[in-house]
């Protein structure tokens, strides 16, 4: 359902991706891997709309995606957990929620703000409270929550275990495990590649803003350089 | 009973303050441009509302015109020349609000327009009642003026804060990127901003030509500066700093002069305002640090 070929992208004379090529399917999790600095947020801001391409094509559902404005592609299907949470800090949470769900009908944003708090009883107890207040656990839940909201064809999810405790950091990939159990595609950047590998299909390795490497999680598993590189030996 | 009278006439200079300094205010937020032009849309909506009252002799429509007017240049400044400038560092459009400001000024002084005189601007107050007892009286005209901002400034909050629309807006003024990326249309939220806030500025031109019973092309010059000292005050980008601030300022004016006397002009006095205000809280009253 996303194409991506050979992707260019830079910053001033910075060049992040270097003709990344990558692809997920429908109902696919795929993860992309790398360090700090390798590319992962250029990627996922490129598919976004946050920032443009040299060159090099974007197709979401055999749709070229270049000229759209983020908010064109959040009408096609995509929704977005981005690094850090951005949430709207000084609006609530059920504000939050409701902005996820933007371009939905009313009974839609109803039904899915059951569904999300169900998936995270916490947010429930906090609807009223001021977003910038949550803990940055709960911040990452609404996060994730925030995008659900959308319905999206394609999740996108950039670091979400960023600066959480190794127990929410479970939470949230378990999380990603049960909406890829249900079908929905995902794609997620990341640098825990331990906890990844355990909740997608496939993955791909970003090194320098190059793909280095892409293979199931057992191939990856299995291959010496992940394992010194990301998985510590 | 000169406590009361001065409050209610502070209060009068407050309103005017508030309906200039929102929309000024609301660009901030949205775009992060100082809108200078903005001075100039105000003026455009007292110039229209003349016209149309001239014209029909019905202040109600006059004003009705008149905003709506100003709301469409405003939305046209945009288009014409914010829009391209929104990735641009800030003082391009800041340099290009200035180029504007002084051009609209200009033209509107050329014989065609405004010329270079005082127009009277003689719609009394609309039919607005006198309150007289015996510690406080408001003028029809001062009626008008607080009728009026109190009606406009409830609705434009109900808008931004009961319709999808409005929290579109709310949530673009903390994170444009972040608002695109949960489907809010950047460009209608940017065009709906300039329209009200354009609107709103033209609705206080209005009021201040009926006040002063005069209109005129550089009108919008000084209150844009106390506009200016309003945004920093209320911290730039907030609507309820807006309206605490104005409040404050004039209130500060009025009671310095009346107490006070003229030891320093009025004007002189709010400018001396900001600067105590940004030696101790830089970041206004209700801004964020
Ligand atoms: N706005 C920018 N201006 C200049 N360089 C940038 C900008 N954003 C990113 N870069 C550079 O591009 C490269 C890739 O950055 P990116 O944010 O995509 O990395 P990342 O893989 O997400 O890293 P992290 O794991 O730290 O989030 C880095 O070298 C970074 O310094
Ligand atoms: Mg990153």
């Amino acid at each position: 359902m996303l194409h991506i070929h050979d992707l260019d992208v830079f910053y001033g004379h910075i060049h992040a991706l270097h003709q990344v090529s990558l692809q997920v399917n429908e109902s696919e999790a795929v993860a992309v891997l790398g360090a700090n600095g390798a590319g992962k947020s250029t990627l996922i801001k490129s598919i976004m709309g946050w920032e443009k391409p040299s060159s090099g094509q974007i197709l979401f559902q055999n749709e070229p995606l270049d000229r759209l404005p983020a908010w064109e592609r959040v009408k096609r299907g995509l929704a977005l957990v981005p690094e850090g949470g951005r949430l709207f800090g000084d609006i609530s949470v059920a504000d939050n929620l409701r902005l996820g769900a933007y371009l939905q009908p009313e009974a839609v944003i109803r039904s899915q703000m059951d569904m999300v708090y169900e998936l995270f009883p916490v947010l429930a107890e906090r609807q009223k409270q001021i977003a910038k207040t949550l803990s940055g656990g709960e911040q990452q839940m609404l996060a994730i929550a925030r995008a659900l909201m959308a319905c999206p064809r394609l999740l996108l999810i950039d670091e979400v275990s960023m600066g959480l405790m190794p127990i929410l950091v479970k939470r949230v990939f378990s999380v990603i495990g049960e909406l890829r159990q249900q079908g929905m595609s995902i794609l997620l950047v990341e640098q825990n590649a331990y906890e990844s590998l355990k909740v997608v299909d496939r993955a791909y390795v970003l090194e320098n803003g190059h793909i280095v490497l892409e293979g199931t999680p057992d191939e990856l598993r299995q291959n010496p350089r992940v394992r010194a590189a990301y998985l510590g030996g | 009973m000169p406590f009361l009278q001065n409050l209610s006439n502070a209060l009068v200079l407050a309103s005017t303050y508030v309906l200039m300094a929102a929309g000024l205010t609301m660009v901030y937020g949205v775009l992060k441009v100082l809108h200078i032009a903005h001075a100039a849309v105000y003026t455009i909506g007292a110039f229209i509302g003349l016209l149309v009252f001239s014209w029909l002799g019905n202040f109600w429509l006059a004003l009705l015109v008149a905003m709506i007017g100003s709301g469409i240049v405003g939305v046209i400044i945009y288009r014409t020349t914010y829009y391209y400038m929104l990735d641009a560092p800030r003082i391009v459009p800041l340099i290009t609000s200035i180029g504007l400001f002084v051009m609209l000024t200009d033209l509107l002084q050329k014989g065609f327009l405004m010329g270079p005189y005082q127009r009277a601007f003689p719609a009394g107050g609309a039919g607005m009642p006198r309150i007289r007892t015996s510690f406080i009286s408001i003028t029809p005209k001062q009626m008008l003026v607080l009728v009026v901002t109190i009606v406009l400034m409830t609705l434009v909050y109900l808008l931004l804060t009961r319709t999808r629309i409005g929290l579109g807006w709310q949530a673009a003024s903390m994170d444009r990127d972040m608002a695109a990326a949960v489907g809010v249309n950047l460009n209608r939220v940017v065009a709906l901003n300039f329209f009200l806030g354009s609107a709103l500025a033209g609705a206080g031109g209005v009021l201040v030509g009926v006040y002063n019973n005069s209109v005129f092309a550089t009108m919008g010059d000084l209150v844009s500066y106390k506009a200016f000292i309003i945004i920093v005050l209320g911290g730039m980008g907030s609507l309820p700093g807006v309206i605490v601030a104005s409040v404050l300022l004039a209130i500060v004016e009025n009671f310095m002069v009346a107490w006070v006397g003229y030891v320093l002009p009025r004007d002189a006095i709010a400018f001396l305002v900001l600067i105590l205000m940004l030696m101790f809280r830089p970041h206004g009253l209700l801004g964020k640090e």
